[in-house]
């Protein structure tokens, strides 16, 4: 069981672990009201990957993962999460931001 | 987890409603508990004996939730999935809201009402911002 730190990479390898192994992986919420807690699982009974909270700010991010899970698990492993998982795939311009050719 | 309690497969809709009772009934103790599964919902000899015969199978999303007094699921398809999608994540907004909230900037929210502070000196400032659009 590995807490991970980084939401971002709770994702990316829950992801990956779910493509591995669709048929085995699973994604588990556990939400306790009483000490605002949120624990996140995603396992296919040989890894583990967990990320906890306390933040509101993290359930925000969590609608996305959420959402990502649904179209996986519905369309399978290979489908596009890219709508799912929002638009903000900041691809960074090759080129410099200034305008200035530099020659 | 353990076997105890019910457990009944529903259509979306009243599971959704049955896992909002389940919020409901657990904010000042015990937890909730939501599953994703991916599921062909069939045996694995339906499904060895379908593959066998060449037959294309239909994948679900299995959901479960438990708030360990009670078990409930409910599966979607590629047809109603987006829009569970959607009420499901408005029955998480409505309940999940014990976690902490991160205030940034220290924006004091007064009973007052948004007062728009209309100097007497109505100037009609308009900031000639020329549309500079850089075309290169």
């Amino acid at each position: 069981m590995v807490y991970i730190d980084s939401w971002d990479e709770f994702v990316e390898r829950s992801v990956q672990l779910f493509r591995a192994d669709p048929h085995s992986s699973r994604y588990v919420m556990k939400y306790r009201h009483c000490d605002g807690k949120l624990v996140l699982k995603v396992t296919d009974n040989r890894v583990c990957l967990k990320f906890k909270t306390d933040q509101a700010q993290d359930a925000k991010k969590m609608e996305k993962l959420n959402n990502i899970f649904f179209t996986l698990m519905v369309r399978g492993p290979d489908a596009d999460i890219s709508e799912a998982s929002g638009k903000e795939q900041n691809e960074q311009p090759p080129a410099k931001k200034g305008r200035g050719r530099r020659q | 987890m353990s076997g105890t309690g019910s457990r009944s497969v529903l259509q979306p809709d009243p599971f959704l409603n049955e896992l909002t009772s389940m919020f409901e009934c657990s904010t000042e103790k015990g937890s909730v508990w939501v599953t994703f599964k991916r599921s062909s919902m069939k045996s694995k000899a339906a499904r060895n004996k379908m593959q066998s015969a060449g037959q294309s199978i239909e994948y679900r999303c299995l959901v479960r939730a438990t708030d360990s007094k009670k078990t409930i699921s409910t599966s979607l398809s590629a047809k109603d999935y987006q829009k569970f999608q959607a009420s499901y994540a408005t029955v998480l907004k409505a309940h999940m809201n014990s976690l902490k909230k991160r205030e940034r900037k220290d924006r004091k929210k007064t009973a007052e009402p948004e007062k728009k502070q209309v100097s007497s000196k109505s100037e009609s400032s308009k900031k000639q911002a020329a549309p500079t659009s850089k075309s290169s």
